[in-house]
């Protein structure tokens, strides 16, 4: 085989893998799928973590809130011993059985459940890392626990975690490709499909990683400058 | 140690709660016929026929499950209208689900063939030979009879013992289409594997078998990492891009599986 027809053939497995049937609208419209998911799954996580956090944060400072730090307890063991993909057939087999409810949804129920667990975590570690006498500081210029929390100690917590925070959102953003477990057509899914009548593996693929990975360095770079953002306050 | 009790608890009154919600009812089903699927939901199993057919109906919204009995589990949970997959697997799990009937009606027949490498035509040759012969002898038939009909006892074919085999034939599956192909304890069993084993006896040759995605099967076969792909697989001009298949050993049809109610 001469160099010309290894291109032919290479050139037709590109129009059979993208162009053919309009295939290349499997990855399109899974991309658009995969970023709603991450999307809200990213804000509901954020909500349920930092709620999460203040009150595991709140008992370890004061000691009080014991019932909701243990049910908070209970979340984050259940939530992060076991695994996303359970996780989700769970939601959509077991807790949503016997409904037609909408897979986007369910997929951005679970996977925001599941991050808010870790979002919880981190959270915490940033709280916990502001020094002690900050919450002394608060309490001498007459300051509420809460306004103490939400001006004074929130604030440098979330710079502290920042970089964790948005690795977190990228690890989320990889975790959606299990969304397709439930027949929902995600970019990993799209892949898949093109794969499923195509019979070739390498083109779609390597088609759906560079998507993914174009998507997370994008976003690191976002985050890089945010972080350098941030760090101007720091010379105060 | 009480600390941990508690939780445990909670844990298991949560899953007993969770699934008291799982028993609610289910809407009536909608589809008596073939003209009853356009604008419907269907479920399938991704890469099969039934996934390609559902994809030429008026307005269905196709769903693509990695498994069939994904799909079937969907179908019974509402969250589809019908399931379209081969006959026999529909039977199979019709007879397990008081609740799913297959409809009178069913799609075009299709032949399963075994697929192999383009360019090994030593091997598709050879498998040609004893597929003919096992299905001259009755070999075939009789392994057949063992699976599908009212007297399938699902005994497996015994390989003969009395061969001496050179070199090992990897055959890919996808043990989630009973009674082709399905897992019963702990083991693929099924039409395919039983004729491939009759196969392997008449070429001398020790079979082994990988099970994996139904969609993964042709990539495997045309990367090597399986002689022949074995999985109830008909033949289609999509499919001949990338692999050879050999003569049909079974007839089946596509089959609409929808709620009894």
């Amino acid at each position: 085989m001469n160099l010309l027809e290894q291109n032919n053939e290479f050139l037709q497995k590109l129009y059979d893998t993208f162009i053919y049937d309009n295939r290349y609208m499997y990855l399109v419209n899974g991309l658009k799928t995969t970023l709603v998911i991450t999307l809200f799954a990213v804000m509901l996580g954020m909500v349920i973590g930092f709620l999460v956090a203040i009150v595991r944060a709140t008992h370890d400072k004061t000691g009080k809130l014991k019932i909701l730090n243990f049910f908070a307890k209970i979340y984050l063991t259940v939530i992060r011993g076991t695994p996303v993909m359970v996780q989700l057939l769970i939601i959509y087999y077991v807790i949503f059985a016997s409904v037609r409810i909408d897979k986007v949804l369910v997929g951005v129920l679970a996977f925001g459940i599941n991050s808010g667990a870790y979002v919880a975590e981190i959270v915490r570690s940033g709280i916990m890392s502001v020094d002690g006498g900050q919450f002394e500081a608060g309490a001498s210029l007459g300051l509420s626990y809460t306004r103490t929390m939400t001006y004074i100690i929130l604030p440098q917590a979330f710079k502290n975690v920042l970089p964790a925070l948005a690795n977190e959102c990228i690890v989320l953003l990889k975790e959606t490709s299990v969304a397709g477990y439930i027949a929902l057509e995600d970019l990993t899914k799209g892949g898949d499909i093109i794969r499923s009548v195509t019979y070739e593996a390498f083109l779609p693929l390597i088609a759906v990683a560079l998507i993914y990975l174009i998507i997370v360095v994008g976003l690191s770079a976002l985050v890089g400058k945010l972080e350098r953002r941030l760090k101007k306050s720091d010379r105060g | 140690m009480k600390k941990t009790r508690i939780p445990a608890a909670f844990l298991v009154a949560a899953v007993v709660s969770i699934s008291a919600c799982g028993n609610t009812s289910v809407p009536v089903n909608t589809v008596n016929s073939v003209d009853d699927l356009k604008g419907k939901t269907i479920g399938t199993q991704l890469g099969t026929t039934g996934y390609i057919l559902a994809g030429d109906i008026e307005g269905a919204k196709v769903e693509g499950y990695n498994k069939g009995a994904d799909a079937i589990q969907a179908l019974k949970q509402a969250k589809n209208d019908a399931v379209i997959i081969d006959m026999e697997t529909a039977k199979a799990f019709v007879s397990k689900n008081s609740d799913l009937k297959i409809l009178d009606e069913p799609f075009d027949n299709e032949e399963y063939s075994i697929c192999y490498r383009i360019g090994d035509d030593e091997l598709g040759k050879k498998l040609n030979e004893a597929l003919a012969a096992i299905k001259a002898d009755g070999t075939l038939d009789g392994i057949i009879s063992h699976w599908i009909g009212d007297d399938a006892d699902h005994a497996s074919y015994v390989a003969d013992s009395s061969i001496t085999r050179t070199g090992t034939l990897t055959m890919a599956t996808n043990a989630e289409f009973p009674p082709y192909e399905s897992m019963e304890n702990n083991e693929i069993v099924g039409i395919d594997v039983d004729m491939m084993r009759a196969i392997c006896d008449k070429l001398g040759m020790e079979l082994t078998i990988e099970n994996m995605a139904f969609d993964s099967i042709i990539t495997a076969v045309t990367s090597g990492k399986a002689d022949v792909g074995v999985a109830g697989m008909s033949v289609t001009e999509d499919r001949l891009k990338n692999v050879n298949f050999t003569d049909g050993y079974a007839t089946s049809m596509q089959a609409i599986v929808v709620r009894a109610k």
